[in-house]
């Protein structure tokens, strides 16, 4: 499925103004589960930390309608050895799934990644079974990694984190 | 190695911080981590005085004297909280003697203590240690190609090894 209506479609760079809507959505139980976070005060921290790439302009919001779609974020490294790559996150608005809205967001933030960043490559962390997977594979990230038992669930059962990767240096072998 | 170190260990303390920067920034040992300089280095330090409050950290003596470290960066999310991320440094002039083993038994015992099912930890490329890990049980799951770029350009794969404590 698509946009409904392309026209009412726009991304543009994340503001502070947006953290109320990340906030939001990943308190919801079916968002809480694919993010790093259990309790209310972890999904304050990590909203918080991850709007703040906004003042690197890391980060791009999807708005249909003139309200908040999507957000999808590069988490910059913090040391010089490792700026060449980044870590990706992505959130779309629950009522929006299904739409496009994914696709769009991590298509764009990928581009920002490659033409301003000049990244060599952007890492993605997905828990197994999380929807965002297919999305990652469809725009050509591949699974580098994949860590048994990382998240374990309230049932006691646990989930594998795959490191989804995407190459974006120009010749073949990536080197 | 023959007869064991005169090797103890306590709970980290602030005051080792300065050690710990000092270990890190002798001849050598940068290649194997993110950082790459002292202002680097004492900036990753600084984030320990966290997890030593916590009683995460634990400094090795030999002959009473601290000679390493070992932290776990235990989560504070539930659901990531049964397992852990640990780091070990050792001051150089005291490798080849055993106590980074004894260190890293002195983690895992740490990690039980605290509840945790599985230890992880992150090596470069190169770095000999990845032989000690493999011996105590830890197992590779996977590698980061070219994770680390030093200011020559050279890169450095990530060895992600892991094992569970219980």
């Amino acid at each position: 499925m698509g946009i409904p209506d392309e026209n009412e479609y726009d991304v543009r760079y994340t503001t502070p103004k947006d953290h109320p809507y990340l906030q939001k959505w990943m308190e919801m139980e079916e968002n809480r589960l694919w993010y790093p976070v259990s309790s209310d005060k972890d999904v304050e921290n990590m909203s918080k930390n991850w709007v703040g790439f906004y003042k690197y302009g890391a980060s791009l919001t999807a708005t249909y309608k003139g309200e908040v779609a999507g957000i999808a974020t590069l988490f910059l490294m913090p040391y010089r050895k490792v700026i060449h790559h980044c870590l990706l996150y992505f959130i779309v608005n629950p009522e929006m799934t299904g739409q496009g809205v994914g696709t769009s967001i991590v298509k764009n933030i990928t581009h920002l990644g490659k033409s301003y960043f000049r990244f060599e490559w952007i890492n993605a962390e997905v828990w197994e079974g999380c929807p965002a997977l297919p999305i990652l594979e469809k725009l050509g990230y591949v699974e580098v990694t994949k860590q048994e038992k990382y998240i374990k669930k309230k049932d006691g059962t646990y989930l594998a984190r795959h490191v989804m990767q995407v190459n974006l240096l120009e010749d073949s072998d990536g080197k | 190695m023959g007869s064991k170190p005169d090797v103890t260990f306590r709970p980290t303390d602030k005051k080792d911080l300065t050690l710990f920067a000092e270990w890190l920034l002798q001849p050598g040992v940068l290649v194997g981590f993110p950082m790459m300089d002292r202002r680097e280095v004492e900036d990753a330090v600084r984030l320990w005085t966290h997890y030593i409050d916590k009683g995460l950290s634990i400094t090795a003596l030999y002959k009473k004297k601290p000679v390493g470290a070992a932290n776990l960066y235990l989560h504070e999310v539930e659901k990531m909280a049964h397992q852990s991320l640990f780091v070990v440094i050792l001051d150089e002039k005291y490798r080849g003697k055993g106590i980074g083993t004894l260190l890293l038994k002195e983690i895992v015992k740490l990690g039980l203590k605290r509840g945790l099912e599985i230890l992880h930890l992150e090596v470069y490329d190169k770095n000999p240690a990845v032989r000690l890990y493999k011996r105590l049980g830890f197992k590779e799951y996977g590698r980061h190609a070219r994770y680390l770029k030093d200011a020559e350009g050279n890169y450095y794969d990530k060895i992600l090894m892991q094992m569970e404590i219980q």
